[in-house]
């Protein structure tokens, strides 16, 4: 074998990623062209007459046929141009002030989530059907079921209506940290509490399962070490893993969610600039942030499968069981 | 959204049993056998309330109308006589919306979840069985859909279409579709090269009688059990819809359109955004706990 | 000489392995060129290791899948040129038994359903018929149609789901059954239950079989022939009698030297085999079980030995078969 099993899955699964990519931005360019095609009116105002409009598309190439507008807009964005906003902007610019808010925001919820569900899920497997256990299992198994609209909801009267700790709406995440916290909390604790949920309860199974299944924690535990530490040291360290796996392919959902947030909370990230493109059918700027969403999810997967290939043993190595 | 992906639930329904030790009284053996139980029939039990409360009840006994009040009753508090879950600032019963807005989510729940696991099966079970180049050319079209960011998808098509429960349905379809479509292929994909199957093959079972009758039986559990988290995903999406304002049109009553509406009269009148919250909380729990309970009843069949 | 019933001729079965993360990992030669005949009422016991490659070539000779290269001939039809409709015809006195009792039975479907899948898919009666075929064929193998017909698999014990498997493997009146390991999982006990069915079917029905299984005591117990399996690779076949009391091939011998003995003063085996078998991906050339052979010399590195007739039927693969000799006289030769 010339190349490492590792290095020819790396090929393969970007290849796939490319693909997806861009069967994301035809399946945008779909969806765009079922929308009403106003763009030229809505630039020129209600006053403008037909003519005018027509002019206008003409000069902005909306009149030519679908697969000519996909392709432009394709090639203008392998170069790195995302097009132009119906309000004049570059679409790369609107993305570079939206866009760091929402990777904020993102980021904060991740870590929340994942800070808690270890603890959680460390203190409940320690004793698999013990309190800790049941009262992690009942938590999780709301936070499941929850949509981060509905927790943001109650957050919001819990801790903004009523303690009055955090604002009512987050206008912006900027101006240094103690900022950030004020203003973050509570958006990205809606976005983190169903995620914490799943986090939990794959990492709590995936630990109780390791303790009574694998040999080398049997060993452990024989050679007198202590539960806890077992459980830390050797069976954690193991876990992550599926996690990390899991965060990765669970992106994809979080940027969704996280649209719904930012309007709840009024963030001005990527997510309620979405829903005002959409609002406004400003295709290029629905084109860009949906690249940008999909980038998101596709580099997730990709990093959660890789990440799997190079640290996984079993592939590393390029098993060979029949 | 912030759901995990069907095969992470699939595979951690609470996780693995503990290992069950031989000194286990009777009264404990009793105790978790009702416990059992009770995880199946009581999330079942709330479900039927639910679906009697939205369906039934409404024809038998007359409510308020869920779109027209008197401002004389608004603000109403909970509990008040006539309106025992309040009213809004324009008078409208609050009871009376949670019923014909929970229709409106149970019947798009259902139906959503109907056209995802139908079509889904469609494309996922050949797919699965076949695999191959049919297999690569649907599997690269459900990444796709499923990359594409569900909510933009759904909220373009909305907005496309117009606002309409009818609508809501197709959109939200377009998530729901590749979702079971995966699911249906991982599962046929996992029994497919099982000793029975080939088995099957060898008695001289061919073609589609060995999907319908092999395949479909050996899968469909999981596919159901999941289908219960799916109208749960669903409702949830549908509220968000909704919330956005994407979703049913306005004089009509929904969840979503409650939350958005009570967020505004939050600081005073914070029971308004909270009851139907609580009710969007609780129905998707209820159908989360008997999707669970399902699975590891029919896992250990 | 009569046709025989099954043929097999050159059967190359392969298969491309992928490592777990789907990329390209080599290809397996599973089997590698096995040829053997089956005549009618005649049991043949083909044994090996794990990982000899026993069990693809029973699916092979089913035709699932169909072998890369070679011939299988059942009752005069080549089964490889075959496809669809007329395979099944052409297979359907060519039945199967396997290993795992539970894994070849369906979990959701009844034993009724199981033992009549086989009638249903070849248009065998009509309802009512089949009815009583399936009670019938229950009591063939022992089991009360009134007890067990309405059961699912997890509700048997593996003798009983093993006894399902042989009545839906029987129901077509095959001429032929492959057994694959078919008691191997089972109990002592269970499996002499078995082995006497079995026996009971070959008299009462004329059945011929395919026995592949690593016990050697259980292969000689029922085959009339047997065949011994290397590394894909056919290296002794002959009469059962034969093979057992003088064997040709140094890896016979080693075989039936890691028989651990009954009678505790024959003391321990003379050869044993060095190693582990070599990978299937890349066989050694020449002869195949040269890298542990206590006999191997240049030449069999260098030509692969085919199989000669060395009188009685008694074939063997190698450049330097043991002589016809007592099993004492072999230590001078093989140390």
């Amino acid at each position: 074998m010339a190349r490492s099993p590792a290095l020819r899955l790396v090929g393969r699964r970007l290849g796939a990623a490319v693909i997806v990519l861009w069967g994301v931005t035809l399946l945008t360019f779909i969806v765009m062209s079922t929308l009403p095609n106003d763009t030229a009116q809505t630039m020129l105002g209600l006053h403008a007459t037909p003519a005018q409009v027509a002019a206008l598309n003409k000069a902005l190439g909306l009149n030519q046929p679908f697969w000519v507008r996909y392709w432009r807009w394709l090639v203008q964005a392998l170069h790195g141009n995302l097009g132009t906003t119906l309000e004049g902007q570059s679409v790369n610019h609107e993305l570079a002030i939206h866009l760091p808010v929402t990777l904020e925001l993102l980021a904060y919820a991740l870590v929340i989530s994942v800070a808690l569900a270890v603890v959680v899920a460390v203190l409940a497997a320690r004793r698999p059907n013990g309190i800790a256990d049941r009262i992690s299992l009942s938590v999780s198994m709301i936070g499941l079921s929850a949509s981060p609209l509905v927790v943001g909801i109650i957050l919001v009267i819990v801790f903004a209506v009523q303690v009055g700790w955090f604002p009512v709406q987050s206008n912006g995440l900027g101006g240094g940290l103690g900022s950030f916290f004020v203003q973050g909390t509570l958006p990205a604790a809606s976005l983190g509490f169903p995620l914490f949920a799943i986090y939990t309860r794959l990492l709590r199974a995936d630990l109780v399962e390791q303790m009574q299944r694998e040999d080398y924690i049997v060993t452990a535990r024989a050679k007198g070490l202590s539960p806890w530490r077992v459980l830390i040291r050797h069976a954690l360290r193991n876990s992550m893993f599926t996690l990390i796996t899991v965060i990765g392919l669970n992106l994809g959902t979080l940027v969704s969610a996280a649209a719904i947030i930012e309007v709840l909370f009024s963030v001005p990230g990527v997510g309620s600039d979405l829903l005002t493109a959409i609002g406004n059918h400003d295709s290029a700027l629905i084109e860009g942030i949906v690249f940008v969403f999909a980038l998101i999810t596709v580099a997730g997967n990709l990093a959660a499968d890789l990440l799997y290939a190079v640290l996984d043993p079993r592939i590393r190595h390029g098993s060979t069981n029949s | 959204m912030a759901v995990p992906t069907p095969d992470a639930v699939l595979l951690t329904p609470g996780g693995p049993p503990a290992l069950p030790s031989l000194l286990v009284s009777d009264r404990r053996i009793r105790a978790q056998r009702f416990w059992r139980g009770a995880r199946l029939w009581i999330p079942l039990g709330f479900l039927i309330l639910m679906l009697f409360m939205c369906f039934v009840l409404p024809r038998v006994v007359t409510l308020p109308s869920p779109t027209n009040g008197t401002i004389l009753d608004g603000n109403d508090a909970l509990f008040t006589p006539g309106h025992w879950l309040g009213t809004n600032n324009v008078g409208v019963d609050t009871f009376s919306q949670i019923v014909y807005g929970g229709q409106v989510s149970f019947e798009i729940g259902a139906a959503v979840t109907a056209i995802g696991m139908i079509i889904g099966c469609a494309i996922g079970i050949p797919a699965g069985y076949l695999g191959g180049w049919a297999d690569s050319l649907l599997s690269r079209i459900l990444d796709v859909l499923l990359a594409f960011p569900a909510l933009v998808l759904a909220l373009a098509i909305a907005e496309g279409l117009g606002p309409s429960e009818v609508h809501e349905i197709w959109a939200l379809s377009v998530f729901s579709i590749p979702t079971f479509g995966r699911l249906a292929r991982a599962s046929t994909l996992a029994v497919r090269d099982l000793p029975f199957m080939t088995a099957a093959r060898l008695s001289g079972t061919r073609g589609w009688r060995i999907i319908v009758r092999h395949v479909i039986p050996n899968i469909a559990p999981g596919l159901v059990s999941f289908s219960l988290l799916g109208v749960g995903l669903t409702i949830i999406l549908e509220g968000a819809l909704d919330y956005l304002g994407w979703g049913i049109p306005l004089p009509e009553a929904s969840w979503g359109q409650m939350i958005a509406s009570g967020q505004n009269i939050m600081s005073a009148q914070p029971q308004y955004v909270l009851v139907p919250s609580l009710f969007l909380l609780v129905t998707v729990v209820a159908l989360n706990m008997f999707g669970d309970a399902l699975r590891e009843r029919w896992g250990e069949a | 000489m009569t046709e025989p019933l099954l043929s097999a001729r050159d059967v190359v079965q392969e298969f491309a392995v992928r490592d777990s993360g789907g990329s390209w990992g080599g290809v397996v030669q599973a089997v590698s060129g096995v040829t053997f005949d089956v005549m009618a009422g005649e049991t043949l016991g083909i044994v090996g290791e794990t990982g000899s490659g026993k069990s693809t070539l029973a699916r092979s000779l089913l035709q699932a899948p169909r072998p890369k290269s070679g011939t299988v001939t059942f009752r005069g039809t080549d089964l490889t040129r075959l496809r669809g409709r007329k395979l099944l015809r052409a297979r359907r006195h060519m039945q199967f038994v396997f290993q795992d009792p539970f894994g070849s039975l369906d979990p959701r479907w009844r034993v009724r359903s199981i033992v009549s899948e086989p009638l249903l898919a070849y248009g065998d009666g009509s309802a009512g018929h089949r009815q009583a075929r399936v009670d019938e064929l229950l009591d063939l193998v022992g089991l009360d149609p009134a007890r067990y017909a309405g059961r699912h698999p997890r509700e048997l014990s593996g003798g009983q789901a093993q006894r399902v498997a042989i009545a839906r493997a029987v129901a077509l009146n095959p001429s032929l059954l492959i057994c694959d390991e078919a008691v191997s999982s089972l109990d002592v006990l269970i499996q002499a239950q078995v082995l006497n069915l079995f026996e009971k079917l070959r008299s009462e029905l004329g059945l011929s079989y395919v026995f592949i299984a690593h016990d050697l005591a259980l292969v000689k117990q029922v085959s009339d022939r047997v065949a011994v399996m290397y590394l894909g690779r056919l290296c002794e076949t002959g009469p059962g009698e034969a093979v057992y009391k003088t064997p040709l091939h140094p890896y016979t011998r080693a075989l039936l030297d890691s028989i651990p003995a009954t009678d505790p003063g024959a003391g321990r085996a003379t050869t044993t085999l060095r190693g582990e078998p070599p990978s299937p991906i890349s066989p050694p050339s020449g002869c195949r079980f040269r890298t542990r052979c206590p006999r191997a010399a240049d030449l069999c590195a260098e030509q692969t030995p085919q199989m000669r007739d060395l009188g009685g039927g008694h074939t063997v693969a190698c450049h330097f078969p043991l002589e016809k000799k007592e099993p004492s006289a072999l230590k001078e030769t093989a140390v």
